[in-house]
């Protein structure tokens, strides 16, 4: 009854979206009026800090005590070898780590995702992420250090002579680091891979199979092109999961052989809660602030925007 | 027809190498570990590690007396559950907004909500512990609520955004010519429309809850408020050293629950961790 009423009074037409006994004004802050909540518990968190940090970063901070230097945090940090160190760490480390994570995810994704064991894969698979990352640290910082049974395993197999000493070395440290990573992550990526795969259409991969082509030509050429927005997605949040580091470094290296596996999470960790250093640790923020803002706004925004239907 | 069979033959050998070998990559350190958590103290840092050892409750025994593991373990599920309440009351009120409305300045909203996602724990440190510490709320189980709520808050609207775009128009459309108000249409139709997604987010969201470590550890610094997460940080116990039978079985204690909740939601597992870029 309503609707006949409503079309007689818009001249026969129904309206798809019949405006209420209500304002058109408030019709219209409506979205915003939803959306305030969230926006302003998210400014909250993100811009109070950010202009919290831009401005402590102005000054040296000794408990109590305010002391405004101006831009010398900066400078300091500019000149600071450990800076650039660990940022060159969180480089290194998250690359390789990244990379390696991507190519078995995605070679184990190839080989899965026509198994019809799929489903059981993909449990065992996902194990390792579902333990708490700190525990994960510890699993491999007993596996490597402190229980040599990775030493233990490797003299069996006669790759090495005698105990190694993870620690001592720059490249094998952050190994240790890269190989815990590894194996917790790569189900993240072998999860979205999988799926991406499996909603793929079959018709296309049979066809392409009933011409002769081969399974790793086929995946090759066809499926992976197909899922490849969806695979930069993955790859992207990942990558930037990867650039906060820090629970692993925190338990098993702190950082050493001499800061060589230091990330820029830990830096500013160390730089506010060790050394209480907070105005220095806050420029540090506010510089790592400033290259994920431009980040997001490339990368990701692009990524998110090509891999959306 | 021969050479298609013989390429099959030989693909699922290698398939079966492939998949086998990464399963024990996977799952050996696991099994190991386990038997971590029940053997003595003096069978798990030797110079020589020990594959067979001796079963003990030792570690069972030392959090259940010497450690208020009870207390971490409510820590854990208050924080957590809090934070995903307060997530599901501002998200879903967003993601109806971002999915369902056509107003200005939708897509830049939206990927600024995204984008909170991407901030370094790291970077907010600092100021958030002056902020609490200000506010009084260090050592706080609501300050961690109110942490994993931020945490989470973006990953949570983005998930139920992508569930809701899905709804079909007419749905809404048929609501609304019969007189149902917008906040009507979103608990009566919506909300029951798109409760896998919302139960999918809840579930990604407790398990980064739960996984939460900075800020934990710098909120949380005595063990009144301590969560499973710092308190296994913290079972580096001094001149003890790491007491590590103990911290395996408290990640075992964790992981259950958690393995448990991802295989209820298996299915729209890689939907959430993508934020719904991924309709698997």
């Amino acid at each position: 009854m309503v609707t006949d009423a409503r079309s007689v009074r818009s001249g026969g037409v129904a309206q798809a979206v019949p405006l209420r006994r209500r304002s058109p004004r408030l019709r219209a802050a409506f979205p915003y009026l939803l959306l305030t909540p969230a926006m302003l518990y998210l400014l909250a968190i993100t811009l109070y800090p950010g202009l919290f940090a831009i401005y402590q970063s102005l000054f040296v901070v000794r408990f109590t005590s305010w002391e405004w230097v101006g831009l010398d945090n900066y400078a300091k940090l500019m000149g600071d070898r450990e800076f650039w160190a660990a940022l060159g760490n969180t480089a290194i480390i998250g690359s390789i780590s990244l990379f390696v994570q991507t190519v078995i995810a995605m070679t184990l994704a190839y080989f899965a995702y026509r198994d019809p064991f799929v489903k059981g894969w993909r449990i065992v698979f996902l194990m390792p992420m579902l333990f708490m990352p700190s525990a994960v640290a510890f699993i491999w910082k007993l596996a490597f250090n402190d229980g040599r049974v990775i030493s233990d395993l490797l003299m069996t197999l006669g790759v090495v002579d005698r105990n190694v000493d993870w620690l001592a070395s720059i490249p094998l440290a952050r190994l240790t680091l890269i190989v815990a990573d590894v194996w917790q992550w790569t189900p993240f990526l072998f999860i979205i891979f999988v799926a991406a795969l499996q909603s793929l259409d079959q018709e296309i991969e049979e066809a392409a199979r009933l011409d002769g082509a081969s399974w790793p030509a086929i995946f090759w050429n066809i499926s992976l092109p197909m899922i490849w927005p969806i695979v930069v997605v993955a790859i992207t949040l990942r990558g930037i999961d990867i650039t906060t580091m820090f629970t692993n470094v925190y338990i098993m290296t702190q950082g050493s052989p001499g800061g060589a596996t230091e990330t820029m999470s830990y830096f500013i960790y160390r730089q506010g809660f060790r050394m209480f250093n907070f105005g220095y640790a806050s420029a540090a923020s506010v510089l790592m602030l400033v290259i994920t803002v431009v980040i997001a706004q490339t990368v990701v925004k692009r990524a998110f925007r090509s891999g959306k239907a | 027809m021969a050479r298609t069979r013989k390429t099959r033959g030989e693909s699922l050998i290698l398939r079966y190498l492939v998949l086998g070998s990464w399963a024990l990559v996977c799952g050996l350190p696991i099994l190991w570990f386990l038997t971590i958590g029940f053997r003595p103290r003096t069978e798990i840092i030797t110079p020589q590690p020990i594959y067979w050892p001796t079963f003990s409750l030792d570690a069972w025994h030392l959090l259940v007396s010497d450690w208020p593991i009870a207390r971490y373990l409510r820590n854990s599920l208050v924080a957590v559950a809090g934070s995903v309440v307060i997530d599901l009351v501002l998200a879903i009120p967003a993601a109806f907004a971002l999915s369902r409305y056509e107003f200005k300045g939708r897509e830049n909203i939206g990927f600024y909500i995204l984008s909170t996602r991407m901030m370094a724990p790291a970077i907010v440190a600092v100021p958030i512990f002056f902020l609490f510490k200000t506010m009084g709320l260090l050592d706080s189980v609501w300050a961690l609520m109110l942490i994993y709520a931020a945490i989470n808050l973006s990953l949570v609207t983005w998930i139920i955004r992508s569930y809701m775009m899905d709804i079909p128009k007419e749905l809404e459309d048929a609501a609304r010519t019969d007189g149902a108000s917008d906040l009507r249409i979103l608990w009566e139709i919506i909300i029951p429309a798109c409760l896998p997604g919302i139960i999918t987010a809840a579930v990604i969201a407790a398990i980064f809850a739960i996984n939460e470590f900075l800020f934990t550890l710098l909120i949380a610094s005595t063990s009144r408020a301590y969560t499973m997460s710092v308190a296994l940080a913290n079972f580096t116990g001094g001149s003890d050293g790491v007491i590590y039978n103990a911290i395996a079985l408290v990640s075992f204690i964790a992981f259950v629950p958690i393995l448990i909740l991802v295989i209820l939601i298996q299915k729209h597992l890689s939907r959430g961790l993508t934020m719904g870029a991924v309709k698997g």
